[in-house]
């Protein structure tokens, strides 16, 4: 078989082929077990050694070009949508991949609060779960006999006397007004304690997220350009707000702020109890008897502070009805997150 | 509180609707929760605040009103009543003037008990208040209208010489109007005569003095009890009562007499009688008090000029008498209801709340730009990134449990008890993450899912030295047979100890930490994790008793626990560039069967310093038990990649250290090459 011919003649049979079945059959002609190429193969032994070297060249030649041409037909055959390709293949499958996992919906609101006030300039500050009772109250001008502890029921420990389980991130703000050095613009996320039976709207545990700014020249109207700023990021533009005037121990003046019901857009529904507004935090100018307990002359510095449950604002946001999903740990819950 | 519309009209002129009023006392601090048109009148709740004592009463509300919507008081207009002293003079005995600063007794002869009219139980029962009879009926009205909580006794039930105000003795029981025997002591304070006690100062009557119809004579009391006391008392007793809920939050001192009088008038009015004593012990005038306000001070603050003419406005209305020093500096004299008000502060809050906290405008403060660093809480959400990259799913699990179970998992340490927990389950500080994320597992298993795979990081709260001590970990676990499809079958993994290692790996491949191993402990199959050879956490199998105990049948479950402590400061995410090879490199796959007790670890670690320049990487490719393979044997594939630096290899340059290789495998670790 002279092997130029051969070459020849597959540049005509190849332009012929218009169907994947005679497609194969050439394939097997030349390509198979007992093709052409084959034969050609088996006869390489026969030959003497000088010969060898250059038909084993040409047939390997005619291998490649073999090879070449059967993968552009192929190619053309599969562009031309054969219908024996598409049937074989079906996007409807699922597709293949290693599954993700999620953050816990808590995290991930936390981590979206802190953000804004991150890019805001706050830094961020953490402190621990376990605190002394002046951290918790006393620094804090929350007096040990007075109604205003009762919103603060605590948990304390048996063998540490006056330590208890921080009942909110406040603590923080005495520790890092200490600590540090004015001018102070912190955030601090945590978790708390306090003794609440557990339902569907509370938990003995949850999570805070507190903030504060002190420096010369800080005003109220700066708390509320600084929180305005927060729940437009956080719940969109559209969102209105108000601060109702409001008591807590150590901000005066004192607010709560409400922000128009993001379900009904303030017109009214069971999520807002009919009000058109949702409480979210509390905030108020630090109180100036916090200032003396940690040797910050409230003459010539002021600041605000706020805080926010963390779990409140992951329910709004999401719109989940029971605290306790937060801490079930149902796969279902979590990977909707 | 509740109030109604109408009942507060009799204290001020009110020119807006019940909605309107409702919106206004909520943007003032009073927030009205609700707002119902009941028998023709309008009944608001309103929260408030544990500050304002003086909001538990219409006239102070009424005081709030006329300053927010700029109306008139009505003026009160009570008989001024003179003392009045008489033969069976009756004597008062306080026994400690700081429990009870002011003690006003009146006796009211020929009182005919009966039911009230029906207006004054309709006004009563609008603010939730029970009708008993009608001079029950008008102390407890006394008390709407000015937040003075007054009783009245039986005088014929009395021993009439002398009424003590004493702390009660140990051992010394009461039966309280409400039926209920109570056991007293040396905190509460008692109201009693010579022989016993006869009511729990500021919280309840005995029922040895009630009033009932067939009551003629009465002893009214009006006093001023010490709000600690009070709160003690009724915190020891589990007892509240509208009594004691105003005063532990303090009741004026300026309002008992006159709250007195206004009950006699209603009395005589009402149920008829005359009085024929009338006795005080104790101070009426609280101390005058006065507070210097700044107006450039309510600007620093709040951020908005208020002109002295409002301010003056606003703070006169309040009942603050407003004199004004010089230019911008007022001296304000504080009322003696308002105990709460103390610093220049507490005025600003109170033209604020005036003025309306909506008319306060918008600013934003000037920020320094700095650098926050917060490498811990970063290098935290980079591992929880990791984590879930690997497809695991973030927990949060409650800190407080039971000691039981920590027993079980972490016997070693003595957990710190909470003193006043919920329940015995919330009983303890978790010492080890692992008690949650196992009861999660269960839960998971429970609702039937195939795998459940969950990490949580948080602290467990330690004894270290006797102090309580926190230590942020992460835990680990998970069970079950993950399925994964793949492009022409589907692939089950059943997770397992080495899915913990392979995630370990991955972890501080990426944080940077090296000198790490994992070492198998003598018994079970636990295996500690070392950081440079210091464990750090802890690999494991939960043993069986152990699952009955979280209810978990037929699952095995694998956990993991690791300090981050140590692991976040040896965290070293710089990086640096290795260059990349230059010329390509050869791989040769053996597949050899290798006895169970021989280490894999071994073998690579002995291989790869004896392939060594050649030999560039060593990988395990396939790893498979079976049929064709004897037992005590696993099968196992070993890609060896070869490669230089400076040149190409060549086929016959590899042979000899690939030889060594295959040599090593059959006579260090008696391999059979396959």
């Amino acid at each position: 078989m002279d092997i130029n011919i051969i070459l020849a003649e597959i540049d005509l049979e190849i332009n012929n082929i218009n169907s994947p079945e005679n497609l194969e059959q050439f394939r097997l002609k030349y390509l198979g077990r007992k093709g052409i190429v084959a034969q050609l193969t088996a006869t390489i032994p026969t030959l003497s050694q000088g010969e060898r070297a250059s038909f084993g060249q040409q047939v390997n030649a005619l291998k490649n070009k073999l090879s070449l041409l059967l993968e552009e037909k192929q190619r053309g055959n599969s562009a031309n949508n054969s219908p024996r390709e598409s049937a074989s293949f079906d996007i409807g499958m699922p597709g293949i991949v290693q599954e993700l996992g999620h953050l816990h919906p808590l995290t991930q609101v936390t981590e979206e609060i802190c953000t804004i006030f991150n890019r805001m300039g706050f830094s961020i500050v953490e402190g621990p779960e376990i605190e002394s009772e002046y951290n918790n109250f006393t620094g804090l001008n929350i007096p040990l006999e007075h109604p205003s502890r009762e919103a603060f029921d605590t948990f304390y420990l048996k063998d540490y006397s006056k330590m208890l389980l921080r009942s909110h991130t406040s603590p923080v703000q005495v520790r890092a007004m200490k600590d540090r050095k004015v001018p102070l613009a912190i955030i601090v996320p945590g978790r708390v304690y306090r003794p609440d039976a557990v339902d569907a709207s509370h938990s003995f545990m949850f999570h805070q997220v507190e903030g504060f700014m002190v420096d010369k020249g800080i005003r109220f109207s700066d708390l509320k350009g600084v929180l305005e700023e927060f729940s437009k990021a956080i719940f969109g533009k559209d969102i209105k707000m108000r601060f109702r005037p409001h008591f807590f121990p150590f901000t005066e003046p004192s607010a709560e702020v409400d922000i128009s019901c993001i379900i009904c857009k303030g017109i009214g529904c069971s999520v807002c109890g009919r009000k058109g507004w949702l409480e979210i935090l509390g905030s108020g100018m630090i109180h100036p008897n916090v200032f003396n307990h940690v040797g910050i002359n409230s003459k010539e510095y002021t600041g605000f502070a706020f805080g926010m449950g963390v779990e409140r604002i992951a329910m709004l946001k999401y719109g989940i009805n029971d605290i306790r999903l937060f801490f079930e740990n149902d796969l279902r819950f979590l990977r909707q997150f | 509180m509740k109030i109604t519309y109408n009942w507060l009209k009799d204290f001020v002129d009110i020119k807006i609707s019940p909605r309107e009023l409702a919106d206004k006392l909520t943007m003032a601090g009073l927030e009205v929760v609700s707002l119902e048109e009941k028998s023709g009148d309008f009944v608001l709740e309103i929260e408030i605040t544990s500050n304002r004592p003086d909001w538990l009463s219409l006239s102070g509300i009424a005081r709030e009103v006329a300053a927010i919507t700029n109306a008139k008081l009505k003026v009160e207009n009570y008989k001024p009543t003179k003392k009045i002293k008489n033969r069976s003079s009756l004597k008062i005995e306080i026994e400690n003037k700081k429990d009870c600063s002011l003690y006003a007794a009146r006796i009211i002869n020929g009182v005919k008990v009966g039911p009230s009219p029906e207006w004054l139980s309709k006004r009563l029962e609008l603010v939730g208040c029970r009708s008993v009879n009608n001079l029950v009926d008008i102390t407890n009205y006394v008390l709407f209208e000015l937040g003075e909580p007054l009783h009245a006794f039986d005088l014929d039930k009395l021993i009439q010489d002398k009424i003590f105000v004493r702390r009660g003795k140990l051992g010394e029981k009461i039966l309280t109007i409400d039926g209920i025997e109570r056991t007293l002591s040396r905190n509460i304070l008692v109201i009693a005569d010579r022989e016993r006690s006869v009511a729990i100062a500021g919280v309840m009557g005995g029922s040895n003095t009630e009033v009932g119809f067939t009551t003629k004579n009465i002893l009214l009391e009006a006093a001023v009890f010490n709000p600690v006391l009070v709160r003690r008392g009724r915190q020891e007793l589990g007892l509240q009562s509208e009594a004691s809920y105003r005063f532990e939050r303090g009741v004026d001192t300026g309002i008992a007499e006159k709250a007195s009088s206004r009950a006699v008038e209603l009395i005589s009015e009402i149920c008829g009688g005359s009085e024929i004593l009338y006795k005080v012990n104790g101070s009426v005038k609280p101390k005058a008090r006065e507070i210097i306000l700044n107006l450039p001070d309510l600007t620093r603050i709040l951020g908005v000029n208020i002109s002295a003419i409002k301010v003056k406005q606003i703070l006169s209305k309040l009942g603050f008498i407003v004199k004004e020093r010089s230019k911008n500096v007022f001296s304000v004299g504080i009322p003696s209801f308002r105990q709460d008000v103390n610093l220049p502060e507490d005025l600003i809050e109170e033209i604020a709340r005036i003025f309306g906290y909506e008319h306060i405008p918008i600013s934003l403060p000037k920020v320094l730009p700095k650098v926050n660093i917060r490498e811990r809480r970063d290098l935290v959400s980079n591992i929880k990134n990791i984590l879930i990259g690997l497809g695991l799913n973030e927990a949060i699990t409650y800190s407080l449990t039971d000691s039981k179970i920590l027993n079980d998992l972490n016997p070693a340490f003595g957990a710190i008890e909470i003193m006043n927990p919920l329940s015995q389950e919330q009983g303890f500080l978790r010492t080890t993450l692992l008690p949650g994320l196992i009861r999660a597992i269960a839960h998971n298993l429970n609702q039937k899912l195939e795998y459940a795979a969950l990490f949580e990081i948080g602290n467990v709260f330690l004894r270290i030295n006797n102090t309580p001590h926190e230590e942020l970990r992460l835990g680990i676990a998970l069970s079950g047979t993950k399925k994964m499809l793949l492009n022409e079958a589907a692939f089950k993994d059943e997770l397992g100890l080495l899915n913990l290692k392979g995630i370990i790996e991955a972890l501080f491949t990426r944080l940077g930490i090296k000198n790490y191993e994992f070492i198998n402990q003598a018994h079970g199959f636990k295996v500690d994790i070392c950081l440079n050879k210091e464990p750090v956490g802890l690999i494991s199998t939960l043993d069986s008793a152990l699952l009955d105990k979280f209810n978990i049948k037929n699952k095995d479950v694998f956990t993991l626990e690791v300090s981050l402590e140590k692991i976040l400061t040896l965290a070293n995410l710089g990086k640096r560039y290795v260059p990349l090879p230059r010329y390509p490199g050869i791989t040769r796959d053996i597949s050899f069967i290798l006895k169970q007790e021989n280490s894999v670890k071994d073998l690579l670690s002995v291989l790869q310093e004896k392939g060594r320049p050649l030999l560039r990487s060593l990988e395990i490719t396939d790893y498979y038990k079976g049929r064709q393979i004897p037992a005590g044997y696993r099968g196992l594939t070993l890609s060896c990649t070869y490669g230089s630096s400076e040149r190409t290899l060549t086929e016959e340059e590899i042979i000899p250290v690939h030889k060594l290789i295959c040599s090593m495998l059959t006579e260090l670790f008696s391999a059979k090459i396959r």
